[in-house]
């Protein structure tokens, strides 16, 4: 009997949610057969089956996340029962048993300090404790570290600090009593949480504001609609801003400060912050400039519906030199953006408002307006470069037309 | 029903009585599993009956010899010269090993554990036989722990039928003492045999290539340093081309630097690679899969990749070591029990009881290099300890290495009288991830050899009490260059 463990399919995963079964019990498999599919706090991946056999008995019910090691399903028929088909000699270590001769090996160095007990306690949790963090600068594994990584970070101890003593009035009493329900801090959650203290401890944000008059482009949109050509207002925002970014390099670029160097980008990767049912994802256009306005509208209709699906394959999660939010269809007229880092700056585009304005003739005639948030990292641009930046979008926003003049 | 057709099924068969074989059986039986054991010869194997056990009452006969120069001093009353009568020796050494199998045999069956006789086999899938002369027995098991051992293989320039020639625990049956012994090899045995022959009056060559070592390159210039005063003649970068039988002796060919050399001897040893003893056990028939080195691959669990298979000790990867497989026979036990333990060969000490003897856990100053590891070296010359000084055994160090970053001690090296009794110390303190302060606090017997210990981590930082200032410089920081 073999069994099918999750284990790490790259970027350091711990732990996985069990989406989908492919297989059920008594299915007869083959060798990478996909069994199951999983979702970490990345991307979602399928499990291929290791061998030929029937799927014996499934283990983790769907909906569960499970630590990586975990036992996920039973295959049979692997292995022992087919002993004829095998070769005579069988000098061949797979690459789990020679692995962890390997790690045996390569342990003396680089095994993680920890007492026996220590690691007991991580053994009769399933936990590979080579995967815990130490609180000790010094690197040693404590007990503490252990239940810590079991609980993940929810707020467990907490509650129990709010145990009640004995009460000194009615009040207080009920305060205590307050019911309180905890949400796991963990998969994409924390990773979202350990980008943004990333960004923000490390990048000096500026946001500075303007607004855009839309009444032109919707007019083109409508156009372009009647000859049967349906392009989305998005997609042609994110013409308009790869057209800017290459007027001013200076904001599709990364900060090198260990070589004290910018590093100007010349692809133009621009993420599209999605909010998705899991939280907030950065799926990656590539190449939009080389891309025309059609190719940007499907591409970005793609892999939004991918974003929203869950399975984003991972080279979609990444190389983004620049990133735009259109958070406008959600509402809001502003933002303080957390940058994406270690990209220069962001750009958030909100509500467009239907509003009195007046035109060349001094008229007051309806308009469309946007507000526009964008942040910069004031390490790498100074406040003047990114207003003439934002003048630049807007004039190409404001006279759609003057999207043709950019047509290579 | 057919006649050897047994029916009873076993929790547990054990393939092989040596110490991690019968050490899994007890604990087993302890776990409350029924347990069966299979030797085909002596209970205990060959570390009891010829290899470990014999070795270490020639080895203590030895030191004693040593001993016997000093006791002299103390006015203690010894007439004996410094010889060894092989044949008392050989038949202390018959008691010893006769009294620990009886020990053996009477707690294998004070825990229940039925002992088969004879040669085990792979049938099929649960199923075992037994080869016992004519008779041959199927039993079923639930779980099997192979734990079959090891042998030395004879390297192709080793004489066929010589008396003269010996490999490895076969030396221990020798009948005389031989005049002029080759020893090849710088592994634990060979060491142990250059000091015991030595000690015993033999002229003693050793041919070696020390380069394969993988201890402390401090260590080994300090073990060959005695060796040489003690005029051991110690032949190095040498590989033995061929051994002949003369009718005077032996003769052992050579290349050195290179050339051709021809050392006369009138015996010889040599280690050899030892092989898994797996040929006869039929493991191809259950799909048990083997390194690329010919061992049994196996987990953390002692799992094999065959569901209920578990394979212990010499047929597993790592040092051919008793320590190595009483470990694993109890993590394999437990694990067939239910429970859930882990061997890891991280901190397995390297021992040899050499005059004086060696003991080294963790990590050499070569691999804390080789790793770019920023270490400290604290030593300390056992010449300053007083009980060193008391029972004359004043040579050797500690030498104690820590991460410079960390404080964290990450091996220790001795050798030097007690290191064998001291290193589960060392162990210890590698397992626990002690830093100085942690072997600073404590309080030492005095005196004892223990002091060498703590003098060597106070060493780290200069602090060593019986160490002169101009000394502690002996403590140095690798700096990684950058």
């Amino acid at each position: 009997m073999l069994e099918v463990k999750l284990h790490d399919i790259g970027e350091g995963m711990t732990e996985g949610e069990i989406v989908n079964y492919f297989v059920k019990e008594g299915d007869s498999v083959s060798t990478d057969q996909p069994l199951v599919e999983v979702q970490t706090d990345k991307m979602v991946a399928e499990l291929p089956s290791p061998g030929k056999g029937t799927v014996k008995e499934i283990v983790v019910p769907v909906g569960e996340t499970v630590q990586v090691g975990t036992t996920l399903l039973y295959i049979e028929g692997v292995g022992a029962k087919q002993p004829e088909q095998s070769e005579p000699e069988l000098v061949k270590a797979t690459s789990e048993t020679k692995g962890l001769q390997n790690r045996r090996i390569q342990t003396k160095v680089n095994r993680v300090l920890a007492t026996p007990y220590t690691r007991k306690i991580a053994r009769d949790h399933n936990v590979d404790i080579e995967q815990v963090t130490a609180s000790d600068p010094s690197g040693r594994v404590t007990e503490e570290d252990v239940y810590q990584f079991i609980n993940g970070t929810t707020t467990d101890s907490e509650p129990k600090q709010t145990e009640p003593t004995k009460p000194v009035t009615l009040e207080l009493n009920a305060i205590n009593q307050t019911e309180q329900e905890t949400i796991p801090f963990r998969g994409i959650r924390k990773t979202i949480a350990n980008k943004m203290t990333q960004s923000i401890y490390t990048i000096p944000h500026v946001t500075h504001f303007d607004e855009m008059n839309m009444t032109r482009l919707f007019q083109i949109r409508e156009q372009l609609k009647q000859t049967g050509d349906n392009i989305s207002i998005p997609a042609f925002l994110l013409k308009a801003l790869v057209i800017t970014l290459k007027d001013f390099p200076v904001f599709n670029a990364q900060l090198d400060e260990e070589n004290e160097q910018i590093i100007l980008k010349k692809q133009y990767h621009i993420g599209l912050a999605s909010d998705t049912k899991d939280g907030l994802i950065v799926p990656v256009l590539h190449d939009v400039d080389r891309k025309s306005l059609r190719q940007i509208h499907s591409d970005m209709k793609a892999i939004t519906e991918k974003a929203q699906n869950g399975n984003l394959e991972p080279q979609l999660l990444k190389g983004s030199t620049f990133t735009m939010s259109n958070v406008g269809p959600l509402g809001s007229t502003g933002a303080t953006p957390i940058i994406n880092y270690p990209e220069t700056a962001l750009i958030a585009f909100h509500k467009t408002r239907k509003l009195p304005i007046y035109n060349e003739q001094d008229e007051i005639v309806p308009g469309y307006m946007m507000n526009v948030s964008m942040s910069f990292d004031h390490r790498v641009a100074d406040g003047a470069t990114a207003v003439a930046f934002t003048n630049r979008l807007n004039e190409l926003i404001e006279n759609p037309n003057k999207l043709m003049l950019e047509l290579v | 029903m057919v006649v050897g057709e047994i029916t009873e099924e076993r929790d547990l068969v054990v393939i092989g009585g040596g110490p991690g074989g019968y050490t899994a059986a007890i604990r087993a039986a302890q776990l409350g599993l029924n347990v069966s054991l299979v030797e085909q010869s002596d209970l205990g194997g060959i570390c009891l009956n010829e290899g470990c056990i014999p070795s270490k009452v020639w080895t203590y006969a030895s030191k004693k010899i040593n001993e016997i120069s000093h006791m002299q001093n103390l006015g203690v009353g010894v007439d004996s010269s410094n010889t060894v009568d092989l044949n008392q020796l050989q038949q202390y050494k018959s008691q010893v090993t006769t009294q620990l199998r009886k020990g053996v045999e009477s707690l294998l069956k004070t825990n229940q554990i039925e002992v088969i006789q004879g040669t085990a086999t792979f049938t099929g899938e649960q199923r075992i036989g037994v080869e016992n002369g004519h008779q041959f027995d199927h039993y079923i098991y639930k779980n099997a722990i192979i734990a079959t051992g090891s042998q030395a293989v004879k390297p192709n320039y080793f004489p066929i039928n010589s008396e003269k020639a010996f490999l490895a625990e076969k030396v221990f049956q020798i009948e005389e003492t031989p005049e002029h012994l080759v020893v090849s090899g710088f592994d634990y045995l060979a060491l142990e045999v250059a000091s015991v022959f030595h000690s015993f009056g033999t002229k003693v060559t050793l041919v070696t290539n020390d380069d394969d070592s993988s201890l402390d390159a401090d260590l080994i210039k300090e073990l060959k340093r005695l060796y040489k005063k003690k005029k051991i003649h110690i032949v190095n970068q040498a590989t033995i081309n061929l051994i002949d039988e003369t009718e005077q002796g032996i003769t052992v060919n050579i290349s050195k630097d290179g050339e051709e050399q021809q050392i006369e001897a009138t015996h010889c040893y040599v280690s050899g690679e030892r092989k898994p003893n797996i040929d006869s056990l039929g493991l191809e028939r259950l799909g048990v899969r083997l390194t690329e080195t010919g061992h049994v691959a196996v987990d953390h669990q002692m799992k094999t990749s065959t569901p209920n298979i578990y394979a212990i000790g010499d047929l597993t990867e790592g040092e051919p070591l008793a320590v190595k497989a009483i470990k694993q026979g109890k993590v394999a036990a437990e694990a067939v029990a239910g429970e859930n333990p882990e061997a890891d060969l991280t901190f397995l000490p390297f021992i040899a009881h050499t005059n004086p003897p060696i003991a080294s856990v963790g990590l050499t100053e070569q691999q804390a290099q080789a790793n770019e590891i920023h270490y400290k070296v604290g030593q300390f010359n056992l010449g300053a300890n007083g009980y060193a000084l008391i029972t004359g055994k004043r040579d050797g160090f500690v030498k104690v290495i820590s991460d410079a970053n960390t404080d964290i001690i990450l091996g220790v090296h001795m050798i030097g009288e007690g290191a064998v009794e001291m290193s589960s110390h060392f162990v210890q303190l590698l397992e626990m991830a002690a830093k100085t302060e942690d072997l600073t606090f404590p309080h030492y017997a005095h005196p004892s050899m223990n002091e060498g210990l703590v003098e060597a981590v106070e060493a780290l930082v200069g602090q060593s009490i019986h160490t002169p200032p101009k000394k502690q410089k002996q403590s140095k920081v690798f700096e990684k260059t950058v």
